[in-house]
């Protein structure tokens, strides 16, 4: 059996790690644009100079050699001939049994006249922004960044690392908007401020300029104002990569539509990952990886946690993780408390935790994903929500391992 | 993110003092108690013995004795009589204290403001002729003689102070202590390592530590404190952190001798003290009460209003009041003064004396206090005290909080006053148990610690419970504090009573919790239980009467709660003593000790559980008694 | 593979454990060497709304939602021993393995938010816990499970 992943990122590399673990003789071969199969969510690392390409890899050295992997690196897909088995290159063809779509997905560049075709102007997805942004950024004198989401804070601060003080753009009226909620978002604020980062808040990019050799020279916001501007990065969400796909007869809607067994409408076309629009969390990417390769296996196993309301975020030794709501709805009892050294904030609904923010100390916090994912009813545990912990709810499994009981 | 310096504080009952306290920028005990929540089991229960090498030894279902061969039984009683053995040493050096200046200030023919406390003393033991100086001067050695006696000599002034029955039980007992030193020291050395192993014998020493505590250690340090320093007078007065006035120097004053710090509190009233503070742009000085020596003051009151603001609160509320800001001084003279207020007074500046070396902070100034030279001392004390003013006043914030408490608390209960209240008979008290307007009485005494319940918790909620329950509510300790700032001892709270306890209360003017003080009071309590049996012609176990000390905290309240075994009295804990590890010492405290003393331990930290099997007990004493 | 069975009802609160760890793992040879960043428990006991003692140890799950969320491949479940390793040079601290924990064991280091504590089975102590060497009621067992 032969089967071909295409991209090197958590899904496609748990996906190759549970082949291989499953089935010693199986086939592998794994297709990337790129040479190293790195983790997006350390290219701010290397922009900032914190880690080298090789420091970003979360794989083993020999990942690919040790798991007997044939890695087909710096190669673009074309297309997929799913008549004939095979997924095409500019240059030649590579045939599979099984194939697995983790192409994870890529920068969105919002309809912003002049944005379009404007040089010197970056997403941040893949290595190839990284590296660009890291080499303009050395020259540039004015970095703008679109976008004050993880993504864009991210990029800031990699420029905050180089010695930049970037100025970011958001439509928002607070930073990480969809992350954390105005109080917890403001502690980051003022740190970057303090780092020399600016912001500019609740206000929406009009237009794009740029000087007469293409380059970006300036942005112009909604109050009329202009930004100048040498380098842009455009940091307004991503998109799942499915762009060449068109043609292939493979369904997509948002991303591409899998089954519960993240199988496509083609047979032994599987999807897994980014590419799916199931999830942007790294933890569901490689759940998703490994489940699809599993069923790849003939081994049925269905995909279930699509639970991805969570994050966690650490900027200037000030970690913070959000899961579920980030702000109470009507009807919802919000309890928060906070002192010199954390924010925390709980969101209840008929006493079940429906969301979670905690800032500055987040040790031994765990627990409250599970509370919020299985939606359990606190209210009956302790008068102080701020002593629920497992111990309310602690089981061993036969084989020691710790389970949830719920009442 | 706030100045606050953490959000998870414990609670109190004075909801005032726990918001303060959560916004609070500094530490207190308030926020350590989280970190400490899970106790050693081993600790709790007494199983554990660290008093040898081959320690420390814990008990476990596989290892039911130490390396010694020692089980729980003889560890946890062992445990239990050192702790009561240093407790005891506590009010002991007090009493001794207490005696020597009496003493000292009669040689100096210093100013005696309690000639009638005298005359009482002198009465009790049989003292006669001469004038005040030689009259305190004999009692006082009386005292001495006795705390100084080895433990076999018995000591004289038992027999004079106990209630006859129950002296004569103590001597059935054979529980009469020797010189109440020694009993300590006995004590220190029956406890050490590979001596004493009968639980019952190390039980019945902590009864003997009970006897020579409360009759000595409590009972008589009030009364030579009342010759020194002034009888008890029934007033109102302010309490809680509106008494500090930031116009004022202030000093804090914390532990329980209240004689070593009288000749600073009456200079602090002269013209050229007061002179002092004006050059440096306060209006004077102001003692500001914390702890039981704080209780004293106020209960003393009438006698120096010039230079006493009020009680501000107990224990746990000294942390608080010092990070106000507004307090320039600490002179502490004993315990209770926690370890937490070292790092507020450094950060706020604040001067910390101490004037007895058993209390020696690590921060603190140690101005020993000796009568010979207290003159001097107490100017060079002074000093200390404008200069840090000098320093600290105008960079420290303020933080004061002139809600918090009341003006209308009323204290300057004693055995004397209140009796006097009463028109100096007991009968009108007694007619009201015997019609059950009264149900009976309660003594909720003792400290406050912040781990059943938190601040205070269980002290005044199982005494409003009580006194919902028609049960009239005594008070001496840092309880007292508590009860106080929560506005129990004011008129007002007479709405809370039952209706017949209510009635009484409106009619008298008086709250339905009597505020007797400090924790030494306890013993005022005694006199008060037997001259009331004296008057019914009961022995002290068949009086409706109850002691509680619900949030008791140290060793010393130990050896007070071995004193109201000795005395018969149901003794209610909100939290084990840590002796739950010996099936024997249960056994004696809580079932044999009714047929020893008459007395027995319950233990309970629910307010509204607690307040019922009070109430329990003390409707069958009234059924004994035929009381309706 | 080895895990450490626990027995709740066993725990008295001695925190024993929690010592032991900690003397396992500090760099300083002080007793209580507060200064130093590695004087930390990777274990602690929590109480129930009972006060009942429930101790919190790394089970190192046969599927570690920790190794499952890191990005970084700094925890990783080692296939020989069972056990769930932590590297923390190749950690890139977004704490992710903290929140992914089910039951929350993990947590930052105390002092510099610069990595996570993570039971290491006592890798260097010859893989026997040091937590389980000094518990009197053996409320902690080290045990081979499937």
């Amino acid at each position: 059996m032969k089967h071909v992943i295409i991209g090197a990122g958590a899904a496609g590399i748990s996906a190759a790690r549970t082949l291989r673990k499953q089935s010693a003789v199986d086939e592998i071969v794994m297709i990337a644009t790129d040479r190293l199969a790195y983790s997006r969510c350390m290219l701010h690392k290397y922009i900032g100079g914190e880690r080298d390409e090789k420091g970003i890899s979360f794989v083993e050295e020999d990942f690919f050699e040790s798991n007997r992997i044939r890695f087909c690196s710096d190669r673009t897909v074309t297309k997929i001939d799913t008549s004939n088995h095979q997924v095409c290159f500019a240059d030649g063809v590579e045939s599979y049994d099984k194939l697995l779509i983790a192409t994870g997905a890529e920068s969105f560049f919002p309809p912003i006249p002049g944005l379009k075709g404007a040089k010197n102007v970056f997403g941040l997805r893949d290595l190839v922004d990284a590296r660009a942004i890291k080499s303009q950024g050395s020259k540039a004198k004015h970095v703008v960044v679109i976008g004050a989401g993880l993504v864009g804070l991210d990029v800031a601060y990699g420029l905050l690392e180089m010695g930049k003080k970037p100025t970011v753009v958001e439509m928002a009226d607070t930073i990480l908007s969809s992350n954390l909620d105005a109080s917890a978002a403001l502690t980051y604020q003022m740190k970057f401020e303090e780092a020399g980062c600016m912001f500019k808040l609740g206000c929406k990019v009009e237009g794009v300029l740029s000087d007469a050799s293409g380059q970006v020279s300036a942005i112009t916001l909604g109050d009329g104002s202009q930004l100048n501007c040498d380098l842009l990065v455009v940091a307004s969400g991503v998109r799942p990569s499915i762009g060449w796909l068109a043609d292939s007869g493979i369904v997509c809607e948002r991303g591409v539509v899998v089954d519960n067994y993240l199988a496509t409408n083609i047979a032994n076309v599987y999807a897994a990952g980014d590419v799916t629009g199931l999830s942007e969390s790294w933890p569901n990417a490689v759940e998703q990886g490994e489940v699809a390769a599993q069923n790849m296996l003939g081994m049925p196993n269905e995909y279930t946690d699509t639970f991805s309301l969570k994050n966690t975020i650490h900027f200037f030794g000030i970690p913070s993780l959000s899961v579920g709501r980030l702000n109470g709805k009507e009807g919802d009892v919000e309890e928060s408390r906070e002192d010199r050294k954390r924010y925390q904030k709980v969101i209840l609904r008929d006493g079940i935790p429906v969301g979670v923010i905690l800032q500055g100390d987040i040790s031994r916090s765990g627990f409250w994903q599970q509370l919020i994912k299985n939606k359990v009813d606190v209210s009956g545990r302790s008068k102080d929500i701020w002593k629920v912990s497992f111990a309310d709810s602690y089981g061993i499994e036969d084989n020691g391992e710790y389970k949830w009981l719920f009442d | 993110m706030t100045q606050r310096f953490s959000c998870s504080t414990c609670k109190s009952a004075d909801k005032v003092l726990e918001q303060f306290i959560s916004d609070l920028p500094m530490e207190t005990s308030f926020h350590r108690v989280e970190s400490q929540e899970v106790k050693c089991e081993f600790g709790l229960e007494g199983v554990c013995c660290r008093l040898c090498a081959n320690g420390p030894c814990r008990i476990t279902p596989d290892s039911p004795k130490g390396i010694c061969g020692a089980n729980a039984d003889t560890m946890v009683t062992r445990n239990f009589l050192r702790a009561v053995s240093a407790g005891s040493g506590c009010y002991i050096h007090i009493v001794e204290n207490t005696a020597r200046n009496l003493k000292n200030a009669a040689l100096a023919k210093d100013t005696l403001k309690g000639t009638k406390a005298l005359e009482r003393l002198c009465d009790m033991f049989g003292i006669s002729g001469g004038d005040v100086y030689s009259k305190a001067i004999k009692v006082a050695d009386a005292v001495l003689i006795d705390l100084y006696k080895p433990d076999f000599e018995k000591m004289d002034l038992t027999k004079k102070l106990a209630y006859p029955p129950r002296y004569k039980r103590w001597e059935e007992l054979g529980i009469l202590p020797g010189g109440a030193k020694s009993e300590v020291f006995s004590g220190t050395v029956k406890s050490s390592t590979n001596l004493n192993s009968d639980p019952v014998d190390m039980l019945l020493h902590c009864l003997r530590l009970g006897i020579s505590t409360g009759l000595y250690g409590l009972t008589l340090t009030n009364l030579l404190n009342d010759v020194m320093l002034g009888e008890p007078e029934i007033r109102q007065a302010p309490v809680g952190l509106r008494v500090i006035n930031p116009e004022y120097i202030n000093i804090m004053i914390t532990g329980h001798q209240h004689s070593m710090i009288a000749y600073l509190q009456d200079r602090l009233g002269d013209e050229d003290v007061i002179q002092k503070a004006r050059a440096v742009g306060a209006k004077g000085f102001k003692l500001v009460g914390c702890t039981c020596v704080g209780q004293d003051l106020q209960l003393r009151g009438s006698h120096y209003t010039n230079v006493f603001d009020g009680h501000g609160g107990n224990n746990f509320t000294s942390e608080i009041i010092l990070s106000t800001g507004a307090i320039d001084a600490v002179i502490t003279d004993f315990n209770c003064t926690l370890p937490g207020i070292e790092p507020i007074c450094e950060a706020l500046q604040i001067k910390q004396v101490c004037i007895d070396a058993v209390a020696k902070k690590a921060n603190a100034t140690l101005i020993d206090f000796s009568f010979d030279v207290r003159k001097a001392t107490s100017e060079n004390i002074l000093d200390e005290v404008v200069a840090a003013y000098k320093i600290r006043r105008g960079i420290v914030p303020l933080r004061v909080l002139p809600d918090h408490g009341n003006d209308t608390t009323l204290t300057g209960i004693s055995e004397v006053s209140l009796k006097a209240f009463l028109g100096d008979t007991w009968q009108p008290l007694i007619a009201l148990i015997a019609d059950g307007s009264i149900k009976g009485l309660a003594a909720v005494v003792g400290c406050s610690n912040l781990t059943a319940g938190g601040h205070d918790v269980l002290t005044v909620e199982m005494t409003k419970a009580l006194i919902a329950k028609d049960i009239l509510v005594l008070s001496a300790g840092c309880s007292s504090g508590g009860l106080e700032n929560c506005g129990l001892m004011s008129p007002e709270a007479a709405e809370l009573a039952g209706p017949k306890l209510k009635a009484v209360c409106q009619q008298l003017g008086i709250p339905p919790v009597l505020n007797f003080g400090p924790c030494l009071a306890i013993g005022r309590l005694e006199i008060v239980a037997m001259e009331i049996a004296e008057a019914l012609g009961v022995d002290i176990p068949q009086l409706p009467l109850v002691l509680s000390a619900p949030q008791w905290l140290e060793e010393q309240a130990l050896a007070d709660g071995a004193f109201g075994l000795a005395l018969g009295l149901p003794l209610h804990l909100g939290l084990p003593p840590f002796v739950t590890g010996s099936p024997i010492a249960v056994q004696v405290l809580c079932e044999d000790m009714k047929t020893l003393t008459g007395g027995h331990v319950l233990i309970n930290g629910d307010a509204e559980e607690s307040a019922v099997l009070l109430e329990d007990i003390i409707l069958q004493k009234r059924r004994d008694l035929n009381l309706a | 593979m080895r895990r450490i069975i626990i027995d709740a009802d066993k725990c008295k609160g001695c925190k024993n454990c929690s010592m032991a760890c900690i003397k396992a793992h500090k760099s300083s040879d002080a007793t209580l060497a507060f200064a130093d960043p590695q004087f930390e428990s990777r274990n602690t006991i929590l109480l129930n709304g009972e006060k009942k003692y429930k101790p919190l140890f790394c089970r190192h799950c046969d599927k570690p939602a920790c190794a499952t969320a890191c990005m970084s491949g700094a925890m990783i479940k080692d296939p020989k021993t069972g056990h769930v390793i932590y590297d923390r040079d190749k950690c890139a601290t977004c704490f992710m393995c903290v929140m992914s924990c089910p039951f929350g064991v993990l947590k930052p280091d105390r002092m510099t938010n610069t990595y996570v504590v993570k039971c290491d089975f006592c890798a260097e102590h010859g893989s026997e816990p040091s937590c389980v060497k000094l518990c009197p009621t053996k409320a902690i067992t080290a045990k081979e499970v499937k």
